[in-house]
């Protein structure tokens, strides 16, 4: 697989290492990562820079992952591009809303790197 | 008749669930088990050291809190584990990581309780630290709390509950 560009949202800057680390173990080593610390600072990255693949968290402040997947869709930013919600959030609603904000996938922290390989790769089979 | 949370009272408050939660987030974070310490005191809340806690408040259908407790070098190795790197002192990177830990069990917990899953919300989590603090909730309806080892570090979880529907 060709390098692989990843936007990684999360509040948490340990989180977004380790969501980086399990990429990287499930097989994508060559993987270029963009980093943003909230939903609003994603949509700014976006604006500038072309993505393979999105992951967010959902519970962030200022802007949670839901509405950040949902101003993806209306600004029309990444319009092709699979996004994957990492949450501690796990119930069939969450995975519901989720899915009808925009989302391909969804991963329940925490996680294994097996985990990430089973529900990532797949997305990315086109790239 | 519609069944409240209140109704499965000894389900919600089941310290097993804690348990399970604790043992089950630190195998899948780091490949290694914890296990339970007997030597812990639910009425102890006060501080005798340096200590980080992080708490993640619970709202809807039940409202408290999740909070984690440990001290400063059980939060640095932790943090090492998790962020793959050392730390010498508890700066914000340990302080994000003890938060995100907090976070994972608390969503954890929830989601071995039945019907609290999609019904009850988690805050943002917030840490703490110092050495000289209580941590005081008033007529709690319960408070689970347990001790744990992993490696050579001991931390404390507590479940408390201040409003259930």
């Amino acid at each position: 697989m060709s390098d692989v560009r990843a936007l990684i949202v999360d509040d948490s800057s340990v989180m977004r290492k380790i969501v980086e680390r399990s990429l990287r173990q499930a097989g994508l080593e060559s993987l270029v990562v963009f980093e943003a610390g909230s939903g609003i600072e994603g949509l700014e990255i976006l604006k500038s820079k072309e993505v393979d693949l999105i992951l967010s968290d959902i519970n962030m402040p200022s802007m949670d992952g839901l509405e950040f997947v949902r101003q993806l869709r209306l600004q029309q930013l990444a319009a092709e591009v699979p996004v994957v919600m990492i949450t501690t959030e796990s119930s069939e609603e969450h995975v519901k809303q989720a899915i009808q904000a925009g989302a391909k996938g969804y991963i329940r922290k925490p996680f294994t790197a097996d985990q990430v390989k089973q529900r990532v790769l797949p997305l990315l089979s086109t790239v | 008749m519609t069944q409240t949370l209140r109704d499965s009272m000894h389900l919600v408050s089941d310290p097993d669930h804690l348990d399970e939660s604790v043992r089950e987030v630190f195998e899948t974070l780091f490949g290694a088990q914890c296990r339970g310490d007997a030597d812990v005191d639910a009425n102890d809340t006060h501080e005798p050291e340096m200590s980080v806690t992080a708490v993640v408040g619970f709202g809807g259908i039940l409202s408290g809190a999740c909070v984690f407790r440990c001290d400063a070098l059980a939060a640095r190795q932790i943090a090492a584990r998790m962020a793959g790197m050392d730390f010498d002192t508890v700066d914000d990177i340990v302080k994000d990581a003890i938060g995100e830990i907090c976070n994972m069990l608390a969503g954890t917990w929830k989601g071995k309780v039945p019907g609290l899953a999609a019904n009850c919300g988690l805050s943002v989590p917030a840490v703490i630290t110092g050495s000289d603090y209580d941590l005081h909730v008033q007529a709690p309806e319960f408070r689970i709390c347990q001790a744990f080892r992993f490696e050579n570090t001991r931390f404390e979880m507590t479940i408390v509950c201040d409003g259930l529907q």
